[in-house]
């Protein structure tokens, strides 16, 4: 999937895209297992309708190609490249989704193929993600193609440019609030708290993001913020940046699943921090262990 | 194209994977083009009653005709027996999708055959 990072690495062998496709495989069900194990997943399937599932794949192959441009593994790779990965990838999480979904007994001979599309497209996007994320960083570096972009990736001496960065906290903020967006506790939470919490609640988000991205020597945390630029207004824009990217992606996701229908806008703002922590976290990892 | 290299398993996944994305997007592109915004619309089907060791059981088949999805379906069966009597069951139905069906039974103490069934949705919530 990653392959020809550089101009002359030529084709790798079998063995080594079977290797990465195994990854990928690994990759893709423990980002999206959560989400195929979640019966609301399974509604928003078949409730979701066409225009909403369009748009859920759309940005999902946006955002598959964002990672794969700016995961800086192979920041040579031409944009043909990188779209021929992105249908790699969905193809694979689709097909990973519809066949564990078959196995956990979810596609049944005799739904309308609506209903079966519907959810296959709402699991296969994750896990598509999934794969991507899977068949990069948490297995090779080195062999495979990959992490040999400038000076190796598991090191992180090769920095991000700040666009890339903040598509990276996107894909990080949609895979980690999407595992928890569908569940009918960030409404319960969202309604039955009181709003000091809530507004607690995103002071947290905004404070995780400083955590993570400046305090917790995290892979990537080095190279993404050299010392030089760690000034209190640094720190501050990064904070604001990322907990902005985490609040639309978790606005996004929530319209998704239909959590913004026929609900007050007082609510609606409320599930959206709610789902926001897991989106700060998400975004802030995402920029350091995605690169 | 010069840049792009694959082996050929590379080959031949990004292939399936061009059937699955090109297939899965032509079917939402399609199935937005038909679809239309009519109200869940419901009818009951009673199938033939089965004997069992306590009562009978009536198969019910609810089918949403509508575009939208249809929660928490209510499913009165009544059953007017021969002598005049009135005996009634009830089935709840988490989901019927749009243009799909669901099954479920009800249960009588009588025999079904020797009066009438009918069957009609109550209520439902849209999700």
């Amino acid at each position: 999937m990653k392959g020809g990072s550089h101009p002359d690495a030529g084709k790798r062998s079998l063995r080594q895209s079977l290797e990465e496709y195994a990854r990928g495989v690994a990759g893709g069900l423990l980002f999206s297992l959560p989400l195929i194990y979640t019966m609301e997943v399974w509604w928003a399937g078949f409730m979701a309708g066409p225009p909403r599932l369009l748009a859920y794949f759309a940005i999902g192959f946006l955002l598959l190609f964002g990672y794969n441009r700016y995961s800086g593994l192979h920041e040579d790779a031409s944009w043909l490249e990188v779209a021929f990965e992105a249908v790699e990838e969905m193809g694979l999480g689709l097909l990973l989704a519809a066949g564990t979904l078959w196995l956990l007994g979810r596609l049944e001979a005799g739904q309308p193929a609506g209903e079966m599309i519907g959810k296959v497209v709402v699991e296969g996007v994750t896990a598509a993600i999934g794969v991507s994320v899977g068949s990069a960083p948490l297995g090779g570096n080195g062999n495979g193609g990959k992490g040999k972009g400038h000076g190796g990736g598991m090191k992180g001496s090769r920095s991000v440019s700040e666009a890339g960065q903040i598509v990276l906290a996107v894909c990080g903020a949609v895979l980690f609030a999407s595992n928890v967006a569908p569940t009918e506790e960030i409404v319960v939470i969202a309604v039955e708290s009181p709003r000091w919490k809530i507004l607690a609640l995103a002071l947290l988000s905004l404070a995780l993001g400083a955590l993570i991205l400046f305090y917790s020597d995290f892979r990537g945390a080095k190279s993404a913020t050299p010392d030089e630029h760690r000034g209190p207004g640094k720190i501050f824009s990064r904070m604001v940046i990322n907990y902005a990217v985490a609040l639309v992606a978790s606005a996004f996701i929530l319209w998704f699943f239909g959590r913004f229908d026929g609900t007050s806008a007082a609510v609606c703002l409320a599930q959206v921090v709610v789902l926001g922590v897991a989106g700060s976290l998400g975004a802030s990892v995402g920029r350091l262990l995605l690169q | 194209m010069s840049r792009v290299k694959k082996n050929v398993l590379e080959w031949s996944v990004f292939a399936v994977g061009v059937v699955v994305v090109a297939g899965t997007l032509a079917f939402l592109v399609w199935d937005l083009a038909r679809a239309g915004s009519s109200p869940p619309d419901l009818t009951v089907e009673l199938g033939e009653a089965r004997r069992q060791t306590s009562g009978w059981a009536v198969p019910v088949t609810v089918r949403n005709r509508g575009d939208e999805t249809a929660e928490g379906v209510h499913v009165e069966v009544v059953l007017e027996t021969a002598a005049g009597g009135e005996e009634r069951a009830e089935l709840e139905i988490a989901f019927v999708p749009r243009g799909s069906h669901r099954k479920g039974w009800v249960t009588f103490t009588q025999a079904p055959a020797a009066g009438r069934l009918t069957g009609r949705v109550s209520g439902y919530e849209e999700p």
